[in-house]
């Protein structure tokens, strides 16, 4: 078990899964919070999100071959919109989950459209928001080691290799590697919430 | 070259349509390790997944494996089986269900057990069993979600399929893993065309079934949980 | 003063709201608008803070149109209450009442500084300062809801069925809170409500609507009370008007009897001297002990002591210079000697009143209102 390798792949694990997360929140946002506002417009986005998400990961990867070549983005940009196919419907539900009267109470008192989805809205979406980070963190984190097929370095190293030279424990170690990165983003994700929400606690 | 170019001309190419492994074949192979999968993995998430909806017991374990069996990384599970047990049908099998059971047995859970309680109640209050309430109400109204389940389902079994192909299986997969290993750009593009076509395909048919099976009322606009 | 100038709402569907309203709502007083579901008075009220916009006609503040002014600008300076409150659920009590403030700029310290002073004009422990909504109860939910209408010092206040969620007991508080606010404060209020009663209670003025938005009748409580002005208003004041109204008449105006009462340390013989059917006997401070019955005295020697006769309650008094007629018909309808008996703020007794005595104040208070009532017409008239 090559150790130090291990946590380098780990580290590129963990970028190729986060990555796509972050930025696909920072689409998603705005994305959603659109959505939310015109309804036309959350009608043709949430079937395509839909149709991204049904494509099996290995074909986008190598679609994108001819266009990034073999580096990170390659894989980067597939999970991206896989992440969005959660965070946007996610968004416009969290945004959409604030109560009626909570929104009308900050208009009559003399928010502007802007201030109050900064100061009211966006605030108590959080916690459906974060939901739906959680899942694309951990999904991402996940598919990001089926990059290794076209070359792209994640801990799916260890799996190939495992598989090549017939030994298992380099596929558990990998295995649990995964899981347990998987699962200190998702924890960071629950406190992260916590925080932010201190009026849900009590 | 561009990809698409590469794509069609691989796919125009007669060699692919004739011989003992040309594009009908593997098409209908991708589609039989798939549904066979996904067969086998509603027959154990399906009954799971109401039963704990329907009685309330065992809901702690649908939250924990909802939140855990995103991160089981596909590639690992399945390089993993054929490593332990060798090349054989449940090396592929196994880990085609264990990953299409949580979106099934999670969906399922919630639909039945999100049934609102004030119908559940005016079932047992006319007199009907726990079963007949399951059957007669419970299951109608949780169909949406529970199709849902199957058809995210469908999705991961469609591409974990193709990933398979790595490991030896056949399918629209091989012609990715194959050109990859012999640098085939035009094999690599058109099989990657022919997935995204078979995964829309796929697509399709659940959203026909959706339509024919679930009455229009309860169509909502359910989005993907997977 | 805010007026409404043939306003009205009409939906792109063709509904129209409200039809041509023109109403003035003087300033300082608290206007009520009533009426049942669909009549418009929602969509009135919503019309001045600009939450919904006028498809024809004007909505002056103090002589500037609604829709000349920034929205926003606009209604920072009108307070919002509703029915649900609308309080943010991610922000402390404290920080709900200073939203305004703090949108206006004022120091974190100062806004807070502000809700509290506001939280005890509304009767909420300082306690609950930084605690969430969602550890409040309905009626204290409420009470911070007008708090934080209040918080900029607006000088319009518009009310949106905001006592409706709560029940019975908690929103008849909520309504003698507010009654004592307006007496602090002096705003401008304008409410809906689809309680007439609530009106009745809680309004200078009242405009009744009726459904297609239409006002049926403005005036005060005791004129919707004592003339409505058709059938659809006498039907929506509901029943028992007649005796309603007495509330809005003083018990003042009544011709006590201040003869007919023995203190107790006196005769049977003097008692019996006063000839009427009952006899008031008081206590060596003046205070009210019972009724003594005369067939009871006739039957007693002369020489005895009041003090030892049975006696009938009391029952209900009535303080005259703070209570209705209302409340004095009410104490005589439950005495069961048939008089009621009225005490001064220390309770020593003023008087006693009888049927009698009620039907006379009674009919002089309802002459005195219409007559009133004739000359504004008069005096308003071109």
């Amino acid at each position: 078990m090559n150790w130090p390798l291990l946590w380098q792949y780990t580290g590129a694990n963990a970028l190729l899964g986060v990555l796509p997360a972050v930025i696909g929140l920072a689409i998603a946002l705005p994305l959603g919070v659109a959505c939310a506002r015109w309804r036309w417009f959350y009608v043709p986005v949430l079937p395509l999100t839909t149709i991204l998400y049904s494509i099996p990961s290995l074909a986008l990867f190598v679609v994108l071959i001819d266009y990034t070549g073999l580096s990170n983005a390659t894989v980067i940009i597939p999970l991206t919109l896989f992440s969005l196919c959660v965070l946007v419907p996610n968004v416009v539900d969290g945004i959409r989950s604030v109560p009626q009267p909570v929104r009308q109470a900050a208009t009559a008192m003399g928010f502007g459209p802007l201030r109050r989805l900064v100061r009211v809205e966006l605030p108590l979406a959080v916690p459906v928001i974060i939901a739906g980070l959680r899942i694309a963190v951990v999904s991402s984190i996940s598919l990001a080691s089926v990059g290794q097929l076209i070359g792209v370095s994640s801990l799916g190293y260890f799996f190939l290799d495992g598989f090549q030279r017939d030994f298992p424990e380099e596929i558990y170690v990998a295995g649990a590697a995964i899981i347990a990165l998987a699962l200190v983003c998702d924890l960071l994700l629950v406190g992260t919430r916590r925080l932010a929400t201190p009026w849900s606690r009590g | 070259m561009s990809f698409l170019s590469f794509a069609w001309n691989w796919l125009k190419s007669p060699a692919q349509w004739h011989g003992s492994a040309d594009i009908p074949i593997r098409i209908l192979q991708h589609l039989g390790y798939s549904g066979l999968s996904l067969l086998v993995a509603a027959l154990i998430a399906l009954p799971a997944g109401i039963w704990i909806g329907h009685t309330g017991r065992g809901g702690v374990v649908v939250v924990n494996v909802a939140n855990a069996w995103r991160a089981i990384p596909t590639l690992g599970l399945l390089v993993l089986m054929v490593v332990l047990i060798g090349f054989s049908a449940l090396a592929w099998l196994v880990p085609l269900v264990v990953l299409a059971i949580p979106p099934i047995l999670v969906n399922a859970y919630e639909g039945v057990a999100g049934v609102d309680p004030g119908l559940r109640d005016a079932a047992r209050g006319m007199g009907m069993t726990g079963w007949q309430s399951l059957r007669k109400v419970e299951l109608p109204v949780a169909l949406p979600l529970i199709m849902l389940g199957l058809r995210t389902g469908a999705i991961f079994v469609v591409a974990t399929a193709t990933i398979a192909a790595e490991i030896g299986l056949g399918g629209l997969g091989r012609y990715i893993i194959d050109g990859l290993s012999q640098s085939n750009y035009a094999e690599v593009a058109g099989g990657a065309v022919l997935v995204v076509l078979l995964a829309l395909l796929v697509q399709v048919i659940f959203v026909i079934l959706r339509f024919l099976i679930v009455p229009a009322p309860l169509r909502i606009q359910a989005r993907s949980d997977g | 003063m805010i007026t409404f100038d043939a306003v009205t709402k009409r939906y792109p569907d063709g509904t129209v709201a409200v039809d041509a309203l023109s109403l003035e709502i003087p300033a300082g007083q608290t206007m009520v608008l009533v009426g049942p579901s669909g009549c418009g008075k929602t969509t009135s009220l919503r019309m001045i803070n600009r939450l919904i916009e006028p498809t024809s006609g004007t909505i002056l503040i103090d002589g500037q149109d609604v829709l000349a002014a920034n929205p926003a600008q606009l209604r920072r300076g009108i307070g919002y209450v509703i029915q649900q409150t609308g309080l943010f659920p991610h922000r402390t009590i404290e920080d709900n009442i200073a939203t305004v403030p703090l949108l206006n700029h004022w120091s974190k310290a100062k806004a807070r500084a502000r809700s509290r002073e506001l939280m005890e004009l509304v009767g909420l422990d300082l306690a609950m300062a930084k605690r969430y909504p969602h550890q409040l109860s309905g009626g204290q939910q409420q009470r911070v809801g007008v708090a934080r209408a209040l918080a900029a010092d607006p000088p319009v206040l518009l009310m949106d069925e905001p006592f409706s969620a709560v029940d019975p007991i908690v929103r008849a508080s909520l309504q003698d809170e507010l009654i004592r606010l307006q007496a602090e404060l002096h705003k401008t209020i304008v409410m809906v409500t689809h309680d007439v009663e609530e009106a009745i209670k809680v309004g200078d003025i009242v405009a009744v609507f009726r459904p297609g938005g239409h006002i049926a009748q403005v005036d005060t409580p005791e004129r919707l009370l004592g003339a409505p002005a058709d059938d659809y208003v006498t039907d929506f004041v509901g029943f028992d008007r007649g005796i309603r109204r007495l509330s809005f008449f003083s018990a003042d105006g009544l011709d006590l009897d201040a003869e007919a009462m023995v203190a107790d340390g006196a005769t049977v013989a003097e008692a019996r001297a006063l000839t009427v059917p009952w006899v008031l006997v008081l206590d060596s401070e003046r205070r009210p002990r019972g009724w003594a019955a005369s067939a009871d005295l006739a039957s007693l020697p002369d020489g005895a002591k009041l003090a030892d006769v049975p006696l009938a309650p009391i029952g209900h008094t009535f303080r005259p210079g703070h209570d209705s007629l209302r409340s004095a018909l009410d104490a005589t309808v439950l005495s069961r000697t048939e008089r009621a008996v009225g005490v001064a703020p220390d309770g020593t007794v003023l008087g006693v009143t009888t049927y009698e005595r009620l039907r006379a104040a009674i009919r002089a208070a309802e002459e005195a209102a219409d007559a009133q009532a004739a000359t504004a017409v008069a005096g308003a008239a071109p």
